[in-house]
């Protein structure tokens, strides 16, 4: 086989072709760094997934003097009733993890930093935020066990799942990335489409070189051969363009907007790219290779 | 060299068929002129022996091979053993004449080496040294035709097909590509050529095989064009 050959009828095919070529890079650019977002935006999910639910935790709320709910018809929760939970929940061990109770004062300065830019705060006393259980599960999605346990029992106002807010958002983010990954994937179809043309247009505007070729006795593989070196060539430099996007992605919407703006959470770091990266430039040739190829077939038979 | 036994060809558009129950033999080493109308089967005969196309019944045998049983990646082995040359000369314009013959090499993975030393004797033995570097459409229609048949013949094949090599030629220059064409012949090489041209047919008396409506009409060693014209 001779490279310098196939390099060479490669390097006219690019040439002779180029607008369609520029046209090829660019989709394969955009879809890919479509693409590349929302696998980006999933491994957001997962990192904020990993950094919620190791914070989250089960809340047993506990009945005071103005409680209303059914459980609290005697009033403030007795100290042996306190008790009783404090003892329950260590019986369900090695489920609960850490278990923390938390004063009325504590409840209290913990919604005077909460809320320390609204007006609400003036309304509030001690003696109107309830005391709660603070519980840490080694599993958080074993929730119902906790709550089924605890839910209804004389003393308890209400226990409450932090997780179930975070599932919510997590769903929005989801979402996002669902619609993202539509967008992708139709121009992903586009790209294929246009890949296709392309081909057919390359090897319409060749079929004298191709046609000479298979009267000498070229293998198919071998006339082949440029056309899908061409695709794959556009499919990479359309893919290192995605990867640039993705960079600024990482840098400019990320790090500098996102990342200060929201310091509680936690954002993706540079390894998250870095995976999407291979998979980017394997998707962009890979589609490349089997759109020109299956074309090729059809019009550059034996 | 080439068996053809009982080969019938219909194209699915035509209600016709193209060749009806052809069946010849051309030996090793044969010159042969194919003739015949336009539309007689002479262009379908040359595609089957290619396997451009395959027959609908019957069977083609070229150079010891049953094309039937030829798997499709085979294809491209057999048509190195077979130099082709048309009216219309098929060269690459953006291509020097040296080029031109080059690529028939380079295509099947000859090494540069090969290349370089092959080509310039091949040039040679068509006449046309000196003229390597030469573009397509700088050179005259028989100059362009001599670098078809050495780029057809480059490989040293077995046969060479030729559809109507002196169609696109005035008379002349038409005899001086028939004796290149027979010089390759007495190389050894098996030579079947498509034509019209009455005048040569006649003048080198070799063998003539003739069709009509893709049936086998004549047959006829050392023969002439024909009656009909």
């Amino acid at each position: 086989m001779q490279t310098r050959f196939v390099f060479s009828e490669v390097g006219n095919g690019l040439r002779r072709n180029l607008t369609m070529t520029v046209a090829v890079i660019i989709t394969v650019g955009v879809s890919l760094a479509l693409f590349g977002v929302s696998l980006l935006v999933r491994s957001q999910v997962d990192t904020m997934k990993d950094f919620w639910y190791d914070k989250v935790e089960v809340s047993i709320f506990l009945c005071n003097d103005n409680s209303e709910t059914a459980s609290c018809a005697g009033g403030k929760i007795t100290e042996a009733q306190k008790e009783q939970i404090q003892a329950d929940l260590e019986s369900l061990k090695p489920l609960v993890q850490e278990i923390y109770f938390e004063t009325q004062q504590e409840a209290y300065d913990r919604f005077i930093v909460q809320y320390r830019n609204s007006p609400i705060i003036d309304s509030v006393t001690v003696e109107a935020l309830p005391e709660s259980f603070r519980v840490k599960l080694s599993d958080p999605t074993q929730y119902d066990i906790v709550a089924s346990a605890f839910e209804g029992r004389p003393g308890v106002e209400q226990v409450n799942d932090q997780r179930q807010f975070l599932e919510k958002f997590f769903q929005l983010l989801g979402g996002l990335q669902a619609i993202a990954l539509v967008i992708a994937l139709a121009m992903l179809v586009v790209t294929v489409l246009l890949i296709v043309n392309t081909m057919r247009v390359a090897a319409f505007s060749r079929r004298r070189e191709t046609g000479i070729m298979r009267l000498v006795g070229a293998s198919n593989f071998y006339i082949q051969l440029p056309f899908l070196a061409e695709a794959a060539i556009a499919a990479a430099v359309g893919a290192t363009i995605a990867t640039g996007g993705l960079v600024l992605v990482k840098i400019f919407v990320i790090d500098r907007v996102l990342a200060p703006a929201f310091q509680f959470t936690a954002f993706v770091g540079w390894e998250a790219v870095w995976a999407i990266v291979p998979i980017l430039f394997l998707t962009g040739i890979a589609l490349a290779c089997l759109a020109a190829f299956l074309t090729l077939r059809k019009y550059l038979r034996v | 060299m080439i068996l053809f036994e009982n080969v019938v060809k219909q194209y699915p558009t035509q209600n016709r068929p193209a060749l009806d129950d052809v069946s010849l033999e051309v030996e090793k080493g044969e010159f042969v002129f194919l003739v015949g109308a336009s539309g007689s089967g002479k262009s379908t005969f040359l595609r089957l022996v290619l396997k451009e196309e395959t027959p609908n019944k019957g069977r083609v045998w070229v150079a010891g091979k049953d094309l039937g049983r030829l798997s499709n990646w085979k294809i491209p082995q057999l048509r190195r053993r077979i130099g082709t040359v048309f009216q219309d000369f098929r060269l690459l314009p953006n291509k020097t004449v040296f080029d031109n013959v080059a690529f028939a090499l380079e295509v099947i993975g000859k090494s540069r080496g090969q290349v370089q030393r092959i080509v310039p004797e091949v040039l040679d033995l068509v006449g046309l040294e000196g003229k390597e570097h030469r573009m397509p459409d700088e050179l005259s229609g028989g100059e362009q035709q001599r670098v078809a048949i050495a780029r057809a013949f480059v490989n040293k094949p077995a046969i060479l097909i030729a559809d109507e090599p002196t169609g696109n030629l005035d008379p002349s220059t038409s005899e001086g590509i028939m004796k290149l064409l027979e010089r390759i012949n007495r190389t050894g090489t098996t030579v079947v050529m498509a034509t019209h041209d009455a005048a040569i047919v006649n003048q080198m008396r070799k063998r003539v095989i003739e069709l009509e409506q893709g049936h086998l009409v004549r047959d006829q060693s050392r023969g002439v064009y024909g009656y009909s014209r």
